[in-house]
């Protein structure tokens, strides 16, 4: 059988992908997250060569040497860098409106933090002050997500 | 407060979803409606006259258009293959299985198929081979309609035969 191209009706299927992932924390983003659920404190660490270090890893990422002392920081900060998703997808991302990706860099950090930022994207750009919405004391549970996400300071 | 809890938090739970609208696009979806007719829709380049299965708009040899359609049936020998023993998630193939690459009579390039009703320890290079359909009416246009690959007994192509289709 021969046949000449032509079109046909497109096909489609709806597919997904699931990985349902339970990682190990380790000693020093274990704390950190019990900081958020416990004390509402976001925390870092002093380390060589790269000032206060938010999330922590416990070293330098300089000279691998290891982190010295814990630095509670403010939940305000500097938006370093943001990317808006205009259209989110169902159980993907953590929002059904557009929201966006930022990484601000927390009063009294040294490195950028990254969460989301939900209202307000119109005005939202590298510089914007910002503030973290905590999680309800009876619904943190020492997660990232404890704090909701950051709210532009007006 | 100089520092966080001494306690960690032990783990969390991340799950990722990832959701696909996969749009077959013009050429493979002639290939699966051709399944529902038990057959392996091909294309043949326009330069070399080399047909590729499943059937690829240019060939990625000659970077000719490969318009012309051939409909190939299910009949080809194994070009390579491997034993499974590890059971793979979504695959519910009873273990130990061979997965094979399969040189359709007629195509210059291999497609994958499990390789049934024979020992795992019996399937080699160069074996005959033809495609076990799922029934009449059951076939729904997918991958899926070839249920697996099994012996004809028909003598062993030579490796002259399929060595450049692998």
């Amino acid at each position: 059988m021969t046949t000449s191209a032509g079109s046909v009706e497109p096909m489609h299927a709806e597919q997904a992908m699931e990985f349902p992932y339970k990682h190990s924390t380790g000693e020093t983003i274990g704390r950190f997250l019990a900081g958020l659920k416990e004390q509402k404190t976001i925390w870092g660490q002093r380390v060589a060569g790269q000032g206060v270090v938010v999330p922590p890893v416990g070293y330098s990422e300089i000279d691998a040497s290891a982190a010295q002392d814990w630095v509670a920081v403010q939940d305000t900060g500097t938006v370093t860098a943001a990317a808006v998703v205009h259209r989110p997808l169902e159980r993907l991302h953590p929002f059904a409106e557009p929201f966006a990706y930022v990484l601000v860099k927390l009063d009294g950090a040294d490195t950028g933090f990254a969460h989301v930022v939900k209202d307000g994207l119109d005005k939202l750009k590298v510089g914007t002050r910002v503030r973290a919405v905590w999680a309800a004391d009876e619904e943190r549970k020492g997660h990232v997500r404890d704090i909701v996400c950051f709210r532009i300071i007006d | 407060m100089h520092e966080p809890p001494k306690e960690p938090v032990k783990y969390v739970e991340a799950n990722l979803y990832l959701p696909y609208r996969y749009v077959a696009g013009d050429y493979r979806a002639r290939f699966f409606a051709a399944m529902k007719q038990k057959k392996f829709l091909g294309s043949k380049c326009s330069k070399t006259g080399k047909v590729f299965v499943s059937p690829l708009v240019n060939s990625p040899e000659s970077f000719a258009p490969a318009t012309e359609f051939v409909a190939l049936e299910g009949r080809g020998v194994v070009t390579t293959f491997c034993i499974v023993n590890i059971p793979v998630i979504g695959r519910d193939l009873q273990l130990p299985y061979v997965a094979a690459s399969v040189a359709l009579d007629g195509a210059d390039i291999s497609i994958f198929g499990a390789i049934q009703e024979c020992a795992p320890e019996a399937v080699h290079m160069g074996m005959r081979v033809e495609a076990v359909w799922k029934p009449d009416g059951e076939r729904t246009g997918s991958f899926d309609d070839v249920l697996y690959f099994k012996p004809t007994g028909e003598p062993d192509a030579p490796p002259a035969a399929y060595i450049n289709r692998l």
